[in-house]
């Protein structure tokens, strides 16, 4: 057994572990330090990866490249993070009774599960694994949008399992079309649906058959990354989901839908040159960063504010994937290693703030948060400098490389477009963030909410934002080392 | 007699479709849709002996016991005991879904001709009826309104691309088409489960109602 099985089969145990009715207590443990385990494993994937030969496993079914390792990292970090906070988010829910054994239950159970399917979708190297792994993401997710249990809850998971096997089933026609553009050249068994045996192969692909089987794929797997005008089910599925699983939905989704985005577009790129795919994705990322802007504007509710800022931000990496070229493509895989470290601090901190008020309406929430709860508020507010890409903070790093690749390449006009958007979305995600954390105090509210203490959850927020900062100023070299063997991938194919 | 039988099947699946459309009983959509997935299975054997290709079998043995039987008893089960079992007015009433079909399925053969192999033969129609199946199962999608048909229109289409799949590559590795078989049943059980708890918390399964959420 290889040490990237292991890394796979230790969410898994996890998931099994967490079906076991047990202790509250037990049941953080467990969950806590099987996500450790299972990050753990994943560093050490990823160090294999730098240090020596590719980790490879059946019969290169499952195969870590630069791309592989930087997304398996990302994710591993993400799952461990949301449980951590989960364990405070649910402790809270507990001292108020709304949390029933079954549910923690299917907490503990989903989530590892939902881990799984990301790091599985992160280290596949075939396209028919890849697809079944997106779909588990799917099914695991599911029951956590579902979670409360309210109205609401089941409509939003009824849009979101409708619309994602939707996609998913669009997803399946691409990868179908894409085998069948090869014409038998990959051969019939395991290993003919192989990303590496399509790369082989590129100038043999028919054109028109992958033509058709590329936009499937991109419209599939844009579904899952909620790009525009596929990403109704995401502001349904952010306000209803628990934050804990919103963030894995928001980071961890987003950037293993990318991943697959990714794969599709290489194959493209290489038998069909990269303006095909390049500018199907521009175009695709322009509409949602342009969809998200007046949603963002007059929005009503704390959390579908975050899932249009997602929607944005995947926008965001697409456009910079889309545009080519090498600064682009490694400002975009900048960007979502940013995004990751910074997005959750938006998400757990709105969290907490809902939590407290029970609701994220905006008109429940009440201005002048600041005075009620200090620490989250600051923190949200922190958050909103992060994502709106203001400097001195790391995103504002990574959309400049893609500004800039933008205005020296080609797509001058696209870009244009692009920065005002960003613009115009920097000062809605302000206004409504300001609006909330600073505005003035209505006498009667300053009751209406819980007091604010420093538990688990806020302090898991505090180290996420610690994270987020030092991300800012410091990436580690590995961590740095990952991203660019990523963006040589993307860049070259390797 | 083998390019017959197949384009015979093919054609029947198209059929099936077409009286998904015309049809308001969830119990006989359900029923069109295990006819729908028999005869796909047909296809398969059929395919697996002209070509020499033994991994059909296997397909289509998957086919009929889980697509013919167990989700159709499955789906029925589940129509038992909400105990609610017509589709109301969709969106489109029937003669005009029916000419909007009738649309899709010119559409559908129009784009089968642009594949490598689509132009000639029994590939031309298993691609133009799969291609057309799939469009007519998005367009049950957007038009119904009750949970259960949203579900028969996501599996159709689901047959659709396997019919595709059929007809361009005669199957997929066995191992990928063994695990989208078990994404299948296990998307099937979900959306089941969700479906109970939308009537247990609504009395309804009527999806339009579902529409709280905006903005």
């Amino acid at each position: 057994m290889t040490l990237l099985v292991w890394t796979l089969l230790a969410p898994l145990l996890t998931a099994a572990l967490g079906g076991i009715r047990a202790s509250r207590k037990v049941e953080e443990i467990v969950i806590i330090s099987g996500l450790s385990v299972t990050f753990g494993l994943c560093l050490a994937t990823a160090w294999q990866f730098l240090t020596g030969p590719m980790p490879t496993a059946f019969n290169d079914a499952l195969r870590v490249d630069g791309l592989s390792a930087l997304v398996l990292v990302l994710c591993g970090f993400i799952g461990l993070l949301s449980a951590a906070y989960g364990v405070g988010y649910t402790r809270r829910n507990d001292a108020r009774g709304l949390v029933t054994p079954r549910m923690r239950q299917e907490f503990s159970v989903l989530t590892p599960a939902y881990v799984f399917a990301m790091l599985l979708v992160a280290v596949s190297n075939n396209l028919g694994i890849l697809w079944i792994a997106v779909e588990l993401t799917t099914l695991a997710s599911v029951f956590l949008v579902a979670y409360h249990n309210r109205d609401t809850s089941l409509e939003a998971a009824w849009k979101f399992l409708m619309l994602g096997s939707l996609g998913l089933g669009f997803a399946l026609l691409g990868t179908v079309l894409l085998f069948a553009s090869a014409q038998g050249a990959l051969g019939e068994d395991m290993a003919a649906l192989h990303w590496t045996r399509f790369m082989a192969h590129a100038s043999e692909l028919h054109p028109f058959t992958l033509r058709l089987g590329v936009v499937f794929a991109l419209i599939g797997y844009g579904t899952k990354a909620g790009l525009a005008p596929m990403h109704t089910w995401k502001p349904d599925a952010y306000r209803e989901a628990p934050s804990p699983a919103g963030v894995m939905m928001a980071v961890g989704m987003l950037n293993a839908a990318l991943y697959c985005l990714l794969r599709v577009h290489l194959i493209s790129k290489a038998a069909l040159g990269p303006d095909f795919s390049g500018g199907l994705l521009l175009t695709l990322g322009l509409l949602s960063v342009l969809v998200a802007m007046p949603f963002i504007l007059i929005q009503w509710n704390l959390k579908r504010l975050l899932a249009y800022s997602s929607i944005e931000h995947i926008g965001i990496m697409a456009v910079g994937i889309g545009l080519g070229g090498e600064a682009a493509v490694f400002g975009a895989l900048l960007h979502m290693t940013y995004h990751t470290f910074a997005k959750p601090v938006a998400f757990f901190s709105a969290g907490t703030l809902s939590q407290l008020h029970r609701s994220s309406n905006f008109a429940v929430i009440g201005q002048g948060t600041l005075a009620r709860a200090p620490i989250t508020s600051a923190l949200l507010l922190l958050a909103a400098l992060f994502v709106t890409g203001s400097p001195p903070f790391s995103l504002f790093f990574s959309e400049m490389m893609i500004l800039r690749a933008g205005f020296l390449g080609s797509h001058v006009i696209a870009t244009s477009v692009f920065l005002a958007a960003l613009v115009i979305l920097f000062c809605g995600f302000a206004y409504q963030i300001g609006r909330l954390v600073l505005g003035q105090q209505a006498a009667e509210r300053a009751s209406a909410a819980d007091p604010e203490t420093l538990d688990w959850g806020v302090g898991v927020t505090l180290v996420a934002a610690l994270i987020a900062i030092v991300s800012t100023f410091y990436l580690p070299g590995p961590l740095m080392g990952l991203i660019r063997a990523a963006a040589a991938v993307v860049s070259e194919g390797a | 007699m083998t390019p017959n039988v197949v384009i015979l099947c093919a054609a029947g699946m198209l059929v099936t479709a077409y009286l998904m459309v015309g049809q308001k009983s969830l119990f006989t959509t359900i029923r069109l849709y295990g006819v729908q997935s028999l005869l796909l299975a047909t296809v398969a054997v059929v395919m697996a002996i002209s070509d020499k290709r033994p991994h059909l079998f296997v397909m289509a043995t998957m086919t009929t016991v889980l697509k013919g039987f167990a989700i159709p008893l499955f789906l029925m089960r589940v129509v038992d005991r909400i105990g609610i079992h017509r589709e109301i007015e969709p969106f489109l009433n029937v003669p005009a879904s029916l000419l909007a079909c009738l649309g899709l399925t010119v559409v559908g053969y129009r784009v089968s001709t642009g594949f490598a192999e689509g132009t000639v033969g029994v590939t031309h129609h298993v691609l133009g009826v799969g291609l057309s199946t799939l469009m007519i199962g998005l367009f049950l999608m957007v038009t119904r309104k009750k949970a259960i048909s949203q579900v028969l229109a996501l599996l159709t289409v689901e047959n659709a691309i396997f019919l595709i799949a059929l007809g361009i590559t005669s199957g997929m590795p066995l191992v990928v088409e063994l695990g989208i078989f078990f994404d299948v049943i296990l998307a099937v059980l979900v959306l089941g489960i969700l479906v109970r708890r939308i009537v247990d918390r609504f009395e309804s399964m009527d999806v339009s109602r579902l529409s709280n959420l905006k903005g």
